[in-house]
């Protein structure tokens, strides 16, 4: 009980609150898939799909860039029939695509989301995590859980009793554990220089010193390599080569069975992103401020990212505009419905131009919380706090997209390795880089920063 | 026989990741083109917008027409005898006209069977089975639809057609009025 | 005016072989034959158009032309009319470019004034011309086609066409079931010698001179005669076209069954021309000692009821016979299988059954070229198989009290036997039709017709012949009348082969025989004269 009677009512709220992070990368699907569909579509001069539409009065067939594509894919495979082939192992065959899904609600619990926030609240000082777990082994928790897919892939291997199934599954098991090897140690360096596991503090160390990627640039590409590798995807999907194995472990499995594998795989995408934006990219800090300076001109940080997302939101306008313009001189049978669309768009960008506008003058001048002194710490509001953590958020979300996009720009450019190719590149060429890498990295740090 | 003799690679391509990082920016850069320049794309959107047809394309069939509206076709059977996927059906009759001989009473092609070889339009001794018509689509409710008969294969615009003479010949072309002069020729 | 004089003379198997030179090669052929049908005979194909081997011999078409060594050196002389002797030295294309040019020039001559109708014509496919053309090297013509034909046939007949040129008569109404198109015609002029010679009738006529001359009857005349579609058959071209045929199909999509025509104890042999399970139409097949090659207009036009008025098919079933006799009569048409099968039938039931054949129709004269006239063609069978005649049991009907009718219609045949025969309570008919005693029968079960079996029969020369079965069966399920009835005798047939083994049986003439030993032309059975 005192560890409940040590908070105040507020504390809980927002550490509960916190657990809403659980279902980031599940949202982070809903972005990826058509990301990469219409990414993959652009890569090779196609349009991707864009055909699908939600039909609304006035403004006729809305297809949201594409968007709608994704609601009528899940829908699709939401409703197919679930069956399992004759033989199988029933209850290993159901459960295993359970488990890379399980899997993803997990992960996200190590993860600094925000900066700590420390706020005033009834005359005390309150700090409340970034993350919802702020373990001080934080990123062994993170591997320990995402090693658990594999569990996935090898009972979902076995349990489908078929041959292309089980050769599947014993590639991705051999291949997840090679690279989490390499994975583990080239992130070692980072974890020496900041001197912990807690990933918050590896967070602050980068924001008052320098980005993990410059501090430590080899590993970042050993681990860009090695977490590609660990997800499975191209050039590294040979577990699923569909030449050899027609799809790898979840070849038995469709509808929402399959759903499951697939879904387990761009959240696992996301989890990658983020680790790696928080390990290399300094997390949610933000470039070139530390949070301290940001706080203490909260008003103006937040009219900055207010005019930002206005300039974003000019920005396609102005596609829109140059689109319509040029559609409307075709001979499209559907260009007016394409163009009545486009109105809709046009009315929310500028609105949203509009509103952020005034918001970012109203910040700027009338926005100027102060701080008051606790302890002879310097603390500022709740409100300060909350807009610290909402620019942390959105920062890390930048980066970890950036990322997510690598994996989809990587998989449609680079042609699959050949199996013993991806094993002598985990073991003979990353690990070795990562061993060397660890071994220089503390050789400096010791000439260096002493202890 | 040709022997192609493979350049042997240089470090740099052995290594890989140079050649990985080209390809990477090359694919950006068509990424990027699709994300900014969408309008660029050089993809048709199918229904809506139609691809430019040529004159040569060998589309659906029609059949020529005489001044006086009959079709061309004297019922021979050569466009059938020459079909490799023997997806024409043609029965004769003899004509009422003195002047001619045999006429065509039914003219079938199967368009789900047809390979759009475009052998029966070589074969036709009088020039009356064509494939220029640019329909390229064939979309119907049930496979009897598919196969076209006399009449939908003789129903056609002489306007769609502009640059072409014989087409103009026809009831509704530019030279039917000329060409039933001649036609019309007293029979002795 | 009849010239038999000049009739070829064919070569047989007791031929006399003799040693002639063809291209400096010495080879055995017959002797006492015409130069084309020797050179045929050892496998060196001339092209001919007057010539045909049942007509006499005219020579006006040239396109035989071989060369022989003769006392004034090599000369061109017509195969057609050329007999052959001993030690003769003949050069045919294949060392002589003299022959190759002349038959060239001489095709180019004949084609010189004929339509490019091709397309539309119902020769095509069948054409001596384009045959010959194609294998003289496909030459391309020198003519220019915006003059148009020389040629235009009867003056009466011409027209201007379409494009204002002036053509000869098309579609001229020769009688009522030729048409003549006079810009086809070559003037071989073998229409008019089988009118002439065949037929004894000489109703075509030759009329004008050199390249005005053209085909006609004599004024007011149409060409009607039993044989008259005939010259269809002869014509080397598309001038003679069957009205019945004409436009019905192009010959080239037509399939061929060798067979013969049942309705005549001559037993012409036919082929019957099949497309899409329909019979097109029947042509005369060669037969040097039946029917040549001619076939008479009954017998060529009977396909058009092959498949009309058919009874369906249905469950065979054993009617019960009761105690009384029992009269099995045969038609006509029956083959020997079926009259195996009743045989078979007759031995189960015992000694009162009765087997009887034939029909109630009169026999004619034969006419000495396609037709014996006697309507029961089996007629041969059935006294091999030893039927009674149905006379016979005209006779004595009144003691018989069930009449088993196979393939006869004796109800139609002959209407005042109706009062007799209808005394008779069970009256089984086995029939294709739907004809009077179908009609009339207590159970009438539907067969297969003749044209949709195997089997075999004997004709008034006691040859037996081969009927071949033409997929044309309008109805898959239908039995053979051998099957129905050997069903009813307790063992049925599966093939038409059982059935003659059987009636080997009964027949010693037929043991041992089997179908492939019969050739396509028949075989002689002992006993006959040819």
């Amino acid at each position: 009980m005192d560890i409940i009677e040590s908070k105040t009512w507020i504390e809980w709220l927002i550490t509960i609150a916190k657990f809403a992070f659980c279902f980031v990368p599940v949202l982070y699907i809903l972005l990826l898939i058509p990301m990469e569909r219409r990414g993959a579509g652009f890569m090779q001069d196609r349009q991707g799909p864009n055909r699908s539409y939600i039909k609304i009065p006035y403004f006729g067939k809305i297809r949201l860039l594409g968007y709608v594509q994704n609601m009528c894919d899940g829908t699709k495979l939401f409703f197919k029939e679930m069956f399992a082939p004759a033989g199988v192992n029933k209850v290993l065959y159901y459960v295993a695509p359970a488990i890379p899904f399980a899997i993803v609600f997990l992960s996200p619990c190590v993860i600094p989301w925000f900066g700590p926030m420390v706020f005033e609240w009834g005359g005390q000082m309150v700090r409340i995590p970034g993350s919802i777990i702020d373990s001080d082994v934080g990123v062994l928790l993170l591997f320990g859980f995402s090693s658990l897919s594999a569990f996935g892939a090898v009972l979902a291997g076995w349990a489908s009793k078929s041959k292309y199934s089980f050769l599947g599954a014993l590639r991705t098991s051999s291949m997840t554990i090679s690279y989490e090897v390499c994975l583990g140690l080239s992130m070692m360096g980072i974890l020496l220089l900041a001197g912990s596991f807690n990933l918050t503090d590896i967070v602050s160390w980068q924001e008052h010193h320098v980005w993990g990627i410059v501090a430590q640039p080899v590993a970042f590409f050993c681990f860009l390599i090695a977490s590609i590798a660990e997800t499975g995807r191209a050039p590294f999907d040979v577990a699923e080569g569909e030449p050899e194995l027609v799809a790898g472990y979840h070849t038995e499995y469709g509808a929402m069975q399959f759903g499951l594998f697939y879904m387990g795989e761009y959240s696992h995408i996301c989890i990658n992103s983020f680790l790696i934006a928080t390990l290399f990219l300094g997390g949610y800090a933000v470039p070139f401020v530390t949070t301290e300076t940001m706080q203490a001109h909260m008003g103006g940080s937040l009219a900055i990212l207010c005019g930002v997302l206005a300039f974003l939101a000019l920005a396609f306008l102005h596609m829109i505009h140059r689109y319509s313009k040029k559609l409307a001189a075709t001979n499209l049978t559907n260009r007016f419905e394409i163009l009545r669309e486009y109105k809709l768009y046009n009315i929310v960008a500028w609105t949203a131009v509009v509103v952020l506008v005034i918001l970012a003058f109203f910040a700027w001048f009338f926005y100027n919380p102060q701080s008051m002194v606790i302890g002879g710490v310097a603390v500022g509001s709740l409100s300060t706090a909350l807009g610290t953590a909402l620019i942390h958020l959105l920062v890390l979300v930048v980066k970890s997209v950036i990322f997510c996009w690598v994996w989809i720009w990587v998989r449609w450019t680079l042609p699959r390795f050949r199996y013993d190719h991806v094993m002598s590149l985990g073991w003979k060429i990353i690990l070795n880089i990562a061993l060397i890498n660890l071994v220089v990295t503390a050789v400096i740090a010791k000439l260096v920063g002493g202890n | 026989m040709r022997v192609i003799k493979q350049k042997p690679m240089t470090l740099g391509e052995r290594l890989y990741i140079f050649e990985a990082l080209r390809g990477l920016f090359t694919t950006l850069k068509h990424a990027a083109r699709g994300l900014f320049r969408y309008e660029e794309l050089p993809t048709i959107s199918y229904p809506e917008g139609q691809p430019e047809v040529r004159n040569t394309y060998r589309a659906k069939h029609r059949l020529m027409l005489r001044p006086d509206g009959t079709p061309r076709c004297v019922a021979c059977g050569m466009c059938a005898a020459a079909c490799p996927a023997h997806c024409i059906f043609i029965e004769a009759t003899a004509s009422d006209d003195p002047r001619i001989e045999k006429k065509v009473k039914r003219f079938d092609i199967d368009h789900l069977t047809c390979v759009f070889c475009g052998l029966c339009a070589e074969a036709c001794p009088v020039d009356a089975l064509r494939m220029d018509t640019k329909k390229i689509s064939f979309e119907h409710r049930s496979r009897e639809e598919f196969v076209a008969h006399l009449e939908d294969l003789t129903n056609w615009d002489p306007k769609d057609y502009p640059d072409d003479e014989q087409s103009q010949v026809a009831p509704g072309g530019t030279k039917n009025a000329e060409a039933l002069k001649v036609w019309g020729m007293e029979v002795k | 005016m009849s010239n038999y004089y000049n009739m070829p003379k064919l070569p047989t198997e007791n031929s006399p072989k003799v040693e002639i030179f063809v291209d400096d090669k010495p080879v055995m052929v017959p002797g006492d034959t015409n130069l084309l049908e020797a050179l045929k005979a050892v496998g060196i194909e001339t092209p001919h158009v007057c010539y045909h081997p049942y007509l006499p011999v005219s020579g006006n078409c040239r396109q035989c032309l071989v060369e022989q060594e003769g006392p004034r050196g090599r000369m061109l002389v017509i195969a057609c009319y050329t007999p052959v002797s001993p030690g003769m030295k003949i050069y045919t294309p294949a060392s002589s470019a003299r022959v190759k040019n002349a038959r060239k020039a001489t095709q180019e001559f004949m084609l010189v004034n004929h339509p490019l109708d091709c397309p539309i014509c119902d020769k095509a496919g069948e054409c001596t011309l384009q045959e010959n053309y194609m294998e003289a090297d496909q030459n391309e013509s020198r003519m220019r086609p915006e003059y148009g034909k020389n040629y235009h046939g009867n003056p009466a007949h011409q027209f201007i066409d379409a494009k204002g040129q002036l053509r000869g008569g098309k579609h001229v109404d020769l009688g009522p079931r030729v048409l003549l198109d006079e810009e086809r015609c070559v003037q071989c002029d073998r229409c008019v010698r089988f009118m002439r010679s065949i037929a004894g009738s000489e109703q075509l006529q030759l009329a004008g001179r050199a390249d005005h001359t053209y085909i006609t009857t004599f004024p007011g005349e149409k060409l009607d005669h039993e044989y008259d579609l005939c010259v269809t058959d002869v014509c080397p071209v598309g001038a003679m076209t069957a009205k019945y045929f004409r436009f019905q199909k192009r010959v080239w999509l037509l399939s061929h069954t060798p067979t013969v025509s049942m309705d005549d104890s001559l037993g012409a042999n036919i082929w019957l021309d099949y497309a899409d399970g329909h019979i097109y139409r029947v042509m005369p097949r060669c037969n040097p000692v039946v029917n040549r090659s001619w076939l008479s207009n009954t017998s060529r036009l009977a396909f058009q009821e092959f498949d009309k008025n058919r009874l369906p098919s249905m469950e065979v079933h054993t009617p019960a016979f009761g105690n009384g006799k029992i009269a099995i009569v045969a038609g006509g048409t029956c083959t020997l299988e079926d009259l195996a099968a009743i045989r078979m039938l007759k031995e189960k039931l015992g000694d009162r059954a009765e087997i009887f054949g034939g029909s109630l129709l009169k026999v004619g004269e034969p006419d000495g070229i396609a037709k014996s006239g006697d309507p029961v063609a089996n007629r041969a069978g059935m006294k091999l198989l030893g039927f009674a005649d149905v006379a016979d049991f005209m006779k004595r009907a009144s003691e018989f009290e069930t009449l088993v009718t196979v393939n006869a219609d004796l109800f139609g045949e002959d209407p005042a036997a109706a009062g007799v025969l209808e005394k008779i309570n069970c009256r089984v008919a086995i029939t294709p039709f739907d004809d009077a005693t179908a009609k009339k029968a207590t159970i009438a079960m539907g067969v297969r017709h003749w044209s949709e079996v195997q089997g075999t029969m004997v004709n008034s020369l006691n040859m037996l012949q081969k009927l071949n079965a033409c997929p044309v069966c309008p109805d898959e399920n239908l039995w053979a009348a051998y099957q129905v009835v050997s069903y009813m005798a307790g063992s049925k047939f599966e093939a038409a082969a059982d059935a003659f083994k059987k009636a080997g049986e009964y027949a010693p003439v037929l043991a041992g025989l089997t179908y492939d030993a019969i050739k396509s032309t028949g075989k002689l059975l002992e006993g006959g004269e040819a």
